[in-house]
């Protein structure tokens, strides 16, 4: 135990001073975050300008009241004049107007006019509905015709999904992915400068390396998976709804599996030069044929049998569906553990078979 | 019971053969030192005595204990310094001793080796920091720190100037003087003289001689060495059969004659028809050395 901690310690130490290692395992995965964050973050969220022109008239006040009530809506008052201008600018997305209250009780339906953008078409059809609705309520308020239907809405999809939804549990899963392999290089650099055969002259078991090695592994992934899940969650508004203990479970699977398939890989080489190659080759292909940044809908058919073939697809998928709640893309939760398990195992068994100490 | 007991060891790398039986044992509290030129075994031996590598047969104890059936047990036991090893380039001298003493049952105090291999001013300094000698030297101290009762170190002082060189055998010394066994492997033969009481002498795998470096060379040589280079180029036969000459020997450029009469000798080479009249340069009379030994038992010089 003392010899594991000392060991750990150390370990942690030197990637700790080192700064290429810094830069790869935090900074780069924190800029990635960023950056998707930034140019992604925005779209589910975009506020609608819409303008109202009241005319006076008390329905026309009450419409601009309700509208104000809705979160994702900036409303603007002001004339028709000024308003039909703002949307021939494109500073509206849709304009209502009242007409002037005439004096004493109008008989018969008041005209309403909505003037809309028609190059919007995906948010007027939810304009135009919400105006009629809105309509409704308040015509019936007013004449106070009975309720024949009660419209109970239960959101199924709480929210509206965002593309940094999809994207920032892709990026950990991503992250975690270069975390495993690249860390895996430590080990062939050891060997690289003989302290592995140091190590071996001393009674230092190996499985205690291997262990405090792969220990080190996990704790650092899970300080990056949370320093990134923190910029998602605080910076971005990507939520968390399924489990902190699934996505830390996830987190710790991902950073074994892909530490072990790391392992496998360098077994294959001498330097870590060269095992910096192999990884290369192995983890470009396989971060954009993951569905992890490419939705799998955007891919040709002929790709899928690879993409369902790569360790990462499954990790970004649960990743998804246990942090953002996306529908499963390939596979369920448990299906993943199952399939991330096997090339857990598997790789690891191929390392232990294939890597030369010396 | 002898501290390292080898018998017949062999070796064999594809046809080659490093290490093609050899025997010796080495007793508790001394220095024994393998001399040596490169490719001679050296490294497989003692690779294989702290249970890195197995022979291919052959006997070996260490304290008492077979390293091929009991590794483990015999790498708790001894400390070692692999040659050019490196070290976490990224911790400090002071915690890669902790982190080497941590491997081992009862370590020594970090601290004290650092004072003992003479870095105890770079003690928060990384290794990636350190100069040559000085890794050197913090790789000496992983192999006291587990405070072993027997250290090996392959090559110790390889590659260091003179001054770390003189600094290290210091260390070596207070550790003997600590009444620790001290198995060693060198290529330089001043090391070897200065330092072990014993010296096994290995070529081709062999040991081709051994005891201590004055009885070897006493066995070998009552002469000293007249060694010179004839300016017009003179072969040593033209030397050979001069008055109370004994041996002769040509190494590059330089002649080396063995006598026990320096003086007239030194006359008669002045005189001598090998000289070509072209007269002769570079001349020493020296005491004859482990060195001669070596010569006059391989025909070549150990640094070649």
């Amino acid at each position: 135990m003392r010899t594991f901690g000392q060991l750990t310690l150390a370990t942690l130490k030197e990637i700790v001073r080192d700064k290429m290692a810094l830069f790869w395992y935090l900074a780069f995965p924190i800029l990635f975050m960023t950056i998707i964050g930034v140019v992604f973050g925005g779209a589910g969220q975009t506020i609608l300008p819409v303008g109202v022109v009241a005319g006076g008239s008390p329905h026309g006040a009450a419409v601009e009241q309700a509208l104000r009530q809705v979160e994702s809506l900036e409303v603007h008052a002001g004339t028709e004049q000024e308003e039909l201008a703002a949307l021939q600018a494109g500073d509206r997305f849709l304009v209502v107007v009242f007409p002037p209250q005439a004096a004493g009780a109008p008989v018969g339906a008041t005209p309403v006019r909505a003037y809309y953008d028609q190059g919007r078409q995906a948010t007027n059809q939810i304009l135009i509905a919400s105006l009629q609705q809105i309509l409704g309520e308040i015509e019936r308020s007013i004449t106070g015709a009975p309720r024949l239907f009660v419209l109970d809405a239960r959101p199924i999809q709480p929210r509206t999904f965002r593309n940094v939804d999809f994207f920032a549990p892709s990026i950990i899963a991503v992250s975690l992915m270069q975390l495993g392999l690249f860390g895996s290089l430590r080990l062939v650099s050891l060997r690289q400068r003989h302290i592995l055969k140091r190590l071996g002259a001393t009674p230092l078991p190996r499985h205690t390396l291997i262990a405090s090695e792969v220990v080190v592994r996990v704790a650092v992934a899970l300080v990056q998976a949370a320093i990134l899940l923190g910029i998602a969650y605080f910076g971005f508004g990507v939520p968390v709804l399924g489990s902190w203990f699934a996505l830390a479970g996830l987190t710790v699977l991902g950073a074994l599996t892909f530490t072990s398939l790391g392992y496998m890989l360098v077994a294959f080489v001498r330097t870590a030069e060269s095992g910096e190659g192999i990884i290369q080759l192995v983890q470009f292909p396989m971060m954009f044929l993951s569905g992890a940044l490419f939705p799998a809908e955007m891919m040709p058919e002929f790709l899928l049998p690879v993409v369902r073939a790569i360790p990462l697809t499954y990790l970004a998928d649960a990743f998804r569906q246990v942090m953002v709640d996306l529908p499963a893309a390939f596979s369920g939760v448990g299906e993943a553990v199952l399939i991330l398990l096997a090339w857990l195992v598997g790789s690891f068994l191929l390392a232990v078979r294939f890597f030369r100490w010396e | 019971m002898e501290t390292v007991l080898i018998e017949n060891l062999r070796k064999s790398y594809g046809k080659v053969k490093a290490v093609d039986g050899i025997s010796f044992t080495v007793q508790a509290g001394e220095v024994f030192g393998m001399l040596g030129p490169n490719g001679a075994g050296k490294t497989t031996t003692v690779e294989i005595m702290v249970g890195i590598r197995n022979r291919d047969s052959g006997h070996v104890t260490v304290l008492g204990l077979d390293p091929r059936t009991s590794p483990q047990a015999v790498k708790a036991r001894v400390g070692v310094q692999l040659q050019s090893t490196e070290l976490y380039p990224r911790l400090t001298t002071l915690e890669v001793l902790r982190l080497f003493g941590s491997f081992y049952p009862r370590p020594a105090d970090p601290e004290a080796i650092l004072d003992l291999v003479g870095l105890a001013e770079k003690r928060q300094s990384l290794v990636m920091h350190l100069s040559g000698g000085q890794v050197q030297r913090l790789a000496l101290g992983t192999a006291l720190v587990g405070d072993a009762q027997v250290v090996f170190l392959d090559e110790p002082t390889t590659g260091l100037d003179p001054q770390a060189r003189l600094q290290l055998w210091e260390v070596i010394r207070k550790f003997k003087e600590m009444g620790k066994t001290v198995f060693l492997t060198t290529h330089y033969m001043e090391e070897a003289e200065r330092l072990c009481d014993r010296v096994a002498i290995i070529d081709h795998g062999r040991i081709i001689a051994l005891g201590s470096p004055r009885a070897l060379v006493a066995e070998h040589f009552s002469e000293r060495a007249i060694e010179f280079r004839p300016q017009a180029g003179g072969a040593p036969a033209d030397f050979a059969h001069l008055p109370a000459v004994t041996r002769a020997e040509r190494q590059g450029e330089m002649v080396i004659l063995y006598t026990r009469q320096v003086a007239p000798v030194l006359e008669s080479i002045l005189a001598s028809p090998g000289t070509n009249g072209g007269g002769i340069a570079d001349i020493t009379v020296r005491q004859a050395t482990l060195e001669d030994v070596f010569i006059k038992l391989t025909g070549r010089r150990m640094r070649e």
